[in-house]
């Protein structure tokens, strides 16, 4: 019988047998642990504000839509909101804001100047629930009710156009009903927006003015969804899926973030994948530097592993001996990293990093995020370190503690 | 008890065999106090390594209790050694991490031995081998002859059916040695613990109630305390 007292009174000892060698294998560990943890928070923190940002600023969490709409995007495919749909969504759990939109392409021309558009008709009170945009006016009014037919154009777009506000502009498009539109609208004031595209594209109208303008009546093209966070869009979509009908005359269909927004979750993808080969890289490397501590630590301990083979240790539990010292040596790392790390992260969680410099900010605005630098510690993070570093200790560890538990007796008392 | 029969152990160093045993047979019954003398190279440490289950004979059978240990897997070996042989190494070997008194209990622990009582005996025994006041010492801040005593009450305290002993005696004076052979010929009378040595002591010899003498791998003589 092997108890695991003696196990770990054996393994303790022999890990603190050469102090300096340990400390050395801790202290990689420790340094790998803190900038997996740092380096993923980071990520995490950036590619959740990047979502946020995105989604607060025009797609919403989730959008409702008439089944076909995402893939066509014409007015052929909008719906009618009806009290009940309404009081469907507003009733979901997880929803904190409906905002109902009517979005089409369209012209606007001032004078000589005509700009291509994504026109969005949306009701400002509603809106602000779901979106940023009212919040983010640099000039004028967001689409007051004072004025006949308002207009809010991205900043870039109104210089584009030399608009100021008060201006005229005519807006052109095709109707619901595919006969030609245009009309006068006032613009009423301007927006600034960290995604430098849809400042030079975004021009939005009052819904019931887009629905008059489009001859659509009472339908609308979608309603944005607001939810507390991505996280929750899961959960929330699958809700939505099992209330809303998906089948039959009037279909609806119920689009996550990241189908409104490919590009985006595209571009996640790819920086978390650069990111982690760097840091997997980083794990493999802490993972030979354990594999040399222990193996050492074998190859030194040859005569004494024949002894306790020889007083009647078991083959086994000279291999749980060696891969406890193994582990013991990642838990400690593990520990150390996490107490340095954990406060770094909860710092710059609560205090953004501001990107100073035209080249950082540049680099925000190509993803349509504002220049600052988030941490996010999401629930996934430690475990995943935990799991991916004790995993590699137990690669490590494998070879030696299989040479420990296969060498006969008689061998290893003569050091061979 | 432990039986050789017609064991050969050639030893294969870059292609030069050395022949360590050769058709070497003998049977130690239970309850023997006997010697393996000889000269180094003559074999005595192979065969008491081959009787305890470190090393394989090249041919033969090795057989502890009638069964041959060929047989048994290396848990099984393990086992068989935990439950019934007792070690004394040349160099001492004890374990640097554990105390005099944890080396002791160490074997008594795998057999799950109540933490109190193979306290109980550790000190005892220790304290018996005149070693009482070291035994929170580690093996690096005792002597040689203390290490060999430790190595030894190691051995016996877990009262094994059969000690094997090579060179018990090798670095410890003769009044410590007197002693050592005083407390296993004790536990060889009363409780009928076989013990087997390599040596090339006459003190050891003389004691020994059987004198196995091997030269080049072979038995040369086999005396008993009667024709000694």
């Amino acid at each position: 019988m092997t108890t695991p007292q003696l196990i770990w009174r054996n393994v303790w000892r022999n890990v603190w047998r050469n102090p300096r060698r340990t400390w050395l294998t801790v202290a990689a560990t420790v340094f790998a642990v803190f900038l997996v943890v740092v380096f993923v928070a980071m990520a995490d923190g950036m590619h959740g504000k990047m979502i946020e940002d995105a989604v607060r600023l025009s797609s919403g969490h989730v959008q409702v839509a008439r089944d076909g709409w995402l893939e066509n995007r014409t007015l052929e495919y909008s719906l009618r909101l009806s009290p009940e749909l309404d009081a469907e969504l507003r009733a979901t759990p997880g929803v904190l804001g409906i905002a109902p939109r009517v979005s089409n392409a369209g012209l606007l021309s001032h004078g000589e100047a005509t700009q291509g558009v994504l026109l969005l008709g949306v009701d400002p009170p509603r809106e602000a629930s779901v979106s940023s945009l009212s919040s983010r006016l640099w000039r004028g009014a967001f689409l007051p009710a004072s004025v006949k037919r308002p207009l809010v154009l991205g900043a870039q777009l109104a210089e584009n156009l030399k608009v100021g506000i008060g201006d005229q502009v005519l807006l052109y498009s095709i109707a619901y009903t595919l006969e030609n539109a245009y009309e006068l609208f006032e613009v009423s004031g301007t927006l600034r927006l960290p995604d430098r595209d849809l400042e030079r594209g975004l021009a939005l109208i009052r819904l019931d003015d887009a629905q008059h303008f489009f001859a659509l009546g009472d339908r609308i093209s979608e309603v944005a969804l607001l939810a507390a966070h991505a996280s929750e869009v899961p959960p929330l979509t699958a809700s939505l899926e099992t209330r809303l009908p998906l089948s039959g005359a009037e279909a609806l269909e119920v689009n996550a973030w990241n189908e409104v927004m490919p590009e985006l979750e595209q571009f996640i993808i790819i920086d978390d994948a650069g990111m982690y080969v760097l840091l997997l890289i980083l794990v493999i490397v802490v993972g030979f530097g354990i594999l040399n501590t222990i193996l050492m630590s074998v190859l030194e301990r040859q005569r004494e592993l024949g002894v306790l083979l020889a007083l009647g240790l078991r083959p086994a539990a000279i291999f749980r001996m060696v891969y406890a010292e193994s582990l013991l040596l990642a838990a400690i790392g593990f520990a150390i990293g996490l107490l340095l790390a954990l406060p770094v992260v909860a710092w710059f969680t609560a205090h953004p990093i501001p990107l100073s410099g035209a080249e950082m900010e540049a680099m925000a605005e190509l993803v349509g995020m504002e220049p600052v630098v988030t941490f996010e510690l999401r629930e996934s993070t430690l475990p995943g370190v935990a799991l991916t570093i004790f995993g590699v200790a137990a690669l490590a560890a494998l070879y030696p503690a299989l040479k420990a538990s296969r060498a006969r007796p008689v061998d290893a008392l003569r050091g061979l | 008890m432990l039986e050789a029969r017609a064991v050969h152990k050639v030893y294969d160093s870059r292609g030069a065999e050395t022949h360590a045993l050769s058709d070497m047979s003998l049977r130690i019954s239970e309850g023997e106090f006997t010697v393996l003398a000889g000269p180094s190279g003559s074999g005595k440490t192979t065969l008491l390594n081959l009787f305890g289950g470190l090393d394989e004979p090249t041919s033969g059978q090795i057989r502890l209790d009638d069964q041959d240990l060929a047989a048994c897997t290396r848990s099984e070996l393990a086992e068989l050694r935990l439950r019934k042989l007792g070690f004394v190494f040349q160099a001492y070997n004890l374990i640097p991490v554990l105390t005099a008194v944890e080396n002791v209990e160490f074997v008594m622990e795998l057999q799950g031995v109540a933490r109190a009582e193979r306290r109980r005996r550790a000190t005892g025994m220790l304290a018996e081998l005149g070693l009482g006041e070291l035994t929170s010492k580690r093996p690096l801040e005792l002597s040689g002859g203390q290490q060999q005593r430790v190595a030894v009450a190691r051995a016996i305290v877990s009262q094994p059916r059969v000690v094997l002993a090579d060179e018990p005696t090798a670095n410890l004076d003769s009044t410590t040695a007197g002693g050592l052979l005083d407390l296993m010929q004790t536990m060889n009378r009363e409780r009928g613990v076989t013990f087997l040595f390599s040596t090339h002591d006459p003190m050891v010899i003389e004691r020994a109630a059987r004198v196995v003498r091997l030269r080049d791998g072979r038995v040369v003589a086999d005396e008993t305390a009667t024709s000694l």
